[in-house]
């Protein structure tokens, strides 16, 4: 039986994961091993990598703005133009609590030089209110994926597909596949399946929520008003694809959600459900992202990034690599995973989350 | 009126001249204008196929062949602005005088229609939803219930059916086909079984004789869940036509849905003339029907054989036959060498063109040297798999079996059963006894063991994959299933400058792309594409199942919590902090009375725009008043402070609350 010991063990499949794997190798000489398939090729999407949000903390803006130029052209470098592109996402809002954070975030998103338009009700329907954020940037991630891999490759980044996983109260963790074990010193779980899969119970922060979640795929249907649309209230995502069907992601069991998404497209729409699927999200009790060693010694987190946690990564790899700014040292610093979840500088909007108490 | 060029004499031996019609009532009806001809006993596709019309319409220019699994709805003209009351065409039978026009296409005047090519329906098929079925989106009329419901009317859904009625159980079964016995007849026998005929014809009357089993014919089955079903029925009512949606609830389900034909992927697969083997053997067996005087064969599997030996002797002429296995052996292709049918091992179609004269089709091949092979239809036949379609609509699961080149089901469904050769048997026997089996399994019984004993792979090859020609021809795209999902193979990256004028084909990078339900089939061939991991062909099989929400999520109850409206002076948690841990809620006085923006920021001076130097932030506005968070220290001052709101700069004073 063979054994080689890496610094780290990168689990997940989302491109933040397969970035933070990439960049812990390239950038900052790490042996890493990176565990998650690609699988936007062919499922349901689960979430987006958008480089704007509904964050109302100015730290976290200011973060993501300085971040987003290194991130833009380490992308263009992996996976040429065709990895990411523009779009203009809408934000909308239901109830006055999420009307009011969504006024807030507007006023966030403008204060750092961001386009920010207010969008017609008459886009939206059922007297909500919306912002259209122009020029986001969004992974575009079934051509994005295949890139990472090879990218990863090329990085020295080691990939297993284990039969089982051991890691430790410090973190280590051990990859057992067939007749090969490999060692990491640090498990950095990077997205919310493999938190979720791989995370032993009794390092389990109490800031994170297993949520249902659910994604459908209708048929086509006429345009929404921006190809990228979320609901605050609810946190559900609409995203139109180039031939008009409408990926709805977000909260909720299947049935309850899919009659949501019914409802937020009209009951006036003919449209069929050409595929869903139901799987468990991560959410925090704040609805700020958790960061770091569960229980300040275990295995690292990343969760609650919502959608702009790609664009960040750059920053990740160096807190983690011990080569963070002072700014970004005080950010991830200030969004510890083992932080008790009640309401602090690291807060942000959230839907509410079911059976748990706001 | 149309001829019935396509229909076969009525001395067709072997039973191609169409057990289903009675060639003795001949009728007429128009379908779009067009007076079409059949006899009684024809549904509306199969006399719209006799006549000729072997056209659906055009995709991205090209014509896609009208076949048993792509059609549209048709509704009777007087109907024409009431979509719910269409019916499907594979299933209504067509009535003489009856006055259709089909649902999708562009409706075209009588000029108009002189000029139109006489094949087509002329649908445009770039329209997403020209092939929809409105009836999926009607809610359905409850039924009586059932103890057991037999969905397939195929040997192994009558066995199951009368496996249940003998169990003392009220059965309905349901069949989309308006005969009963299934496609077992392709298949042939083995040895120490009847004739696939004799034994259709003995199980359907047994169950027509049942007093315990209802059957409904030309019913589909397209939304389910534990103990209940949603169906589209097809009735003849008083001499009319009409569509039904009916909920039937059922202590117990057996899916006996059977197998799916796939399509071997290459370049003009779907055009007119090309068909499935399954397809054509339906065709001429129900109804006579069998366009042209000649074909080709392509194959992975023994039965296209079979077809080709029962065609041969119906008159037509069988050119060649293609097998993508270079060494298959067969009792069927031993028999068929002895018609003198060429024989072509592991030879696979590239590419199936249009011919601009002589026979329809000119069919190449991947054999550098051979000529391109003329044609009136091309018969393909990639394989076959079990039809999970309902399976995974009610939450079945499923995998890739690599030594089958499909995928089955997996594990047990709670209150659903497979039967047949949707649960994976292969032989005539091994479906029959696999009916009653199911029933067994749905009582709870002791459970037999089921016969599926093959014949020695020595002597009867296993069936290959489907072939996949490699020839990528943009003007006749690739499909990877012949339903009605048109989903093409994934275009190679473009190394060539093209017109910016000229069109492309459609084509996704990646299959979550694509914006139509996933067939079954298409994700079997997804994975022999390398679009989709074997290990994950179950998973995205179940995803991308079309679904219609059924019963008690038909009302479901849509899951946003409405939250509680913020008090006057509520700071939420989002600017928990971060004004410091003093932070006060003050009430702002403007110079001038105006609203303002909940998260408009305040700075000390009119200079600083920076968010990061922001001293407070509007809360909301609650009539006249503006509340807003602001750090201690900046109340504690007593200055004048800078509000910025969409570019504006507003003066205001702060007021403790």
């Amino acid at each position: 039986m063979s054994q080689a010991e890496f610094d780290f063990a990168v689990f997940g499949s989302t491109p933040l994961a397969h970035l933070l794997a990439g960049l812990l190798a390239g950038a900052h000489g790490r042996t890493v091993v990176h565990i998650g398939e690609s699988a936007a090729g062919y499922r349901l999407p689960r979430g987006i990598d958008l480089s704007v949000a509904p964050v109302t903390r100015p730290d976290t803006w200011s973060i993501l703005t300085d971040t987003l130029p290194e991130t833009l052209k380490l992308i263009s470098q992996i996976a040429g133009r065709g990895g990411w592109g523009r779009v203009d996402p809408i934000y909308f809002a239901d109830d006055e609590a999420a009307r009011e954070a969504l006024s807030h975030i507007g006023h966030m998103a403008a204060g750092f030089g961001l386009a920010i338009e207010p969008t017609a009700p008459s886009l939206l329907g059922g007297g909500r209110n919306g912002i259209t954020i122009r020029d986001a940037i969004r992974l575009n991630r079934p051509l994005l994926e295949p890139a990472l891999d090879r990218w990863l490759t090329r990085s020295g980044v080691t990939r297993s597909t284990p039969d089982a996983v051991t890691i430790q109260a410090d973190g280590r963790t051990e990859l057992q596949s067939g007749e090969t074990a490999l060692v990491a010193r640090q498990a950095i779980l990077a997205d919310d399946e493999s938190i979720a899969r791989w995370l032993p119970l009794r390092q389990w922060p109490k800031l994170l929520h297993r949520q249902h979640s659910a994604s459908v795929l209708t048929t086509p249907t006429r345009s929404l008003a921006s190809p990228l649309m979320v609901e605050l209230d609810s946190g559900v995502t609409l995203l139109q694809q180039p031939e008009g069907g409408i990926a709805a992601f977000g909260q909720g069991r299947l049935a309850s959600f899919s009659a949501h998404v019914q409802a937020l497209l009209g009951h006036d729409r003919q449209v069929e459900q050409a595929g869903q699927t139901t799987f468990t999200a991560l959410h925090t009790s704040d609805g700020g992202p958790a960061v770091g060693r569960v229980d300040g010694t275990g295995a690292d987190v990343v969760a609650g990034m919502g959608s702009f946690g790609a664009f960040i990564v750059p920053a990740l790899a160096r807190w983690l690599a011990g080569k963070a700014s002072t700014e970004e040292n005080a950010w991830f610093g200030a969004r510890l995973a083992n932080r008790s979840g009640t309401a602090g500088p690291a807060s942000e909007f959230a839907a509410p989350l079911e059976g748990v108490a706001s | 009126m149309r001829p019935q060029i396509n229909r076969l004499p009525d001395t067709a031996p072997k039973g191609f001249a169409g057990g289903a019609i009675d060639r003795s009532r001949p009728l007429r009806f128009r379908l779009d204008g067009r007076i079409i001809s059949g006899f009684a006993g024809d549904t509306v596709l199969s006399a719209a196929l006799a006549s000729g019309i072997d056209t659906l319409g055009t995709h991205e220019g090209r014509p896609i062949g009208l076949t048993l699994r792509a059609n549209p709805a048709i509704i009777h003209a007087s109907l024409a602005n009431d979509p719910q009351r269409a019916l499907p065409m594979a299933r209504t039978p067509a009535l003489d005088g009856a006055e259709l026009i089909t649902l999708g296409a562009r409706r075209s005047g009588p000029i108009a229609r002189l000029f139109r090519p006489g094949r087509t329906l002329g649908l445009p098929l770039d329209l997403s939803h020209c092939l929809d079925r409105p009836w999926r989106s009607m809610t359905g009329r409850p039924e009586e219930h059932r103890d057991l419901v037999v969905v397939g009317g195929g040997v192994a859904g009558l066995s199951a059916a009368l496996a249940g009625a003998r169990a003392g159980l009220s059965v309905l079964l349901i069949e989309a086909q308006t005969e009963l016995g299934g496609m077992s007849g392709l298949f042939g026998t083995q040895d120490g079984e009847d004739s696939p005929e004799d034994s259709m014809a003995r199980l359907a009357a047994d169950v027509r004789a049942s007093d315990a089993i209802t059957v409904w014919p030309g019913s589909r089955v397209f939304a389910l869940r534990r103990g209940l079903l949603r169906v589209h029925r097809v009735e003849t009512v008083n001499g009319a036509i009409h569509g039904r949606v009916i909920d039937v609830p059922a202590n117990h389900i057996v899916l006996a849905t059977g197998s799916l034909e796939r399509l071997p992927i290459f370049a003009g697969n779907r055009l007119p003339g090309v068909t499935g083997s399954l397809e054509a053997f339906e065709l001429a067996r129900n109804f006579g029907v069998w366009p042209g005087q000649s074909c080709v064969v392509a194959t992975s599997s023994n039965p296209a054989y079979r077809l080709a030996m029962l065609a041969a002797d119906a008159g037509v002429a069988v050119g060649r036959i293609m097998d993508t296995r270079p060494q298959a052996a067969s009792r069927f292709i031993e028999f068929s060498r002895a018609y003198g049918i060429i024989q072509s091992p592991g030879t696979v179609p590239v590419l199936a063109s249009m011919s601009r004269s002589g026979p329809a089709l000119s069919v190449k091949t991947d054999r550098a040297d051979a000529p391109p092979l003329p044609a009136d239809r091309l018969i393909v036949c990639g394989g076959w798999q079990p039809d999970l379609t309902l399976w995974h609509v009610a939450g079945g699961k499923s995998h890739w079996r690599a030594d089958r080149h499909r995928i089955e089901a997996l594990g047990p469904c709670d209150g659903l059963v497979l039967a047949g050769s949707a649960a994976g048997y292969l032989t005539r026997r091994g479906c029959i006894q696999s009916g009653a089996d199911a029933i067994d399994q749905v009582l709870g019984r002791s459970r037999r063991p089921v016969e599926d004993t093959t014949i020695d792979p020595i002597y009867e090859s296993p069936d290959a994959p489907a072939s996949l020609g490699t020839e990528m021809d943009e003007a006749t795209q690739a499909y990877l299933d012949g339903g009605t999902g048109l989903l093409q193979r994934p275009a190679p990256a473009r190394t060539k400058l093209a017109w910016p004028t000229r069109r492309r084909p459609v084509t996704h990078p990646a299959i979550s792309e694509a914006p139509q339900p996933l067939a079954i089939c298409d994700v079997a061939a997804g994975v022999d594409l390398g679009l989709i991991p074997p290990e994950a062909a179950g998973v995205v099989a179940q995803e991308r199942v079309t679904m219609v929400p059924l019963g008690a999520t038909d009302s479901a109850p849509d899951h946003a919590t409405p939250m509680p409206t913020p008090t006057d002076t509520q700071v939420p948690a989002y600017l928990a902090g971060r004004f410091g841990p003093d932070a006060r809620v003050v009430r702002l006085t403007l110079k001038e009375a105006r609203a303002i923006e909940p998260g408009a920021l305040i700075y000390r001076s009119s200079d600083a725009s920076h968010p990061i130097r922001a001293i407070g932030v509007v809360l909301r506005q609650r009539g006249h008043a503006t509340f807003a968070l602001v750090s201690a220290r900046a109340l504690s001052t007593g200055l004048p402070v800078s509000i910025r709101e969409r570019g504006q700069v507003l003066s205001a004073r702060l007021e403790a609350v």
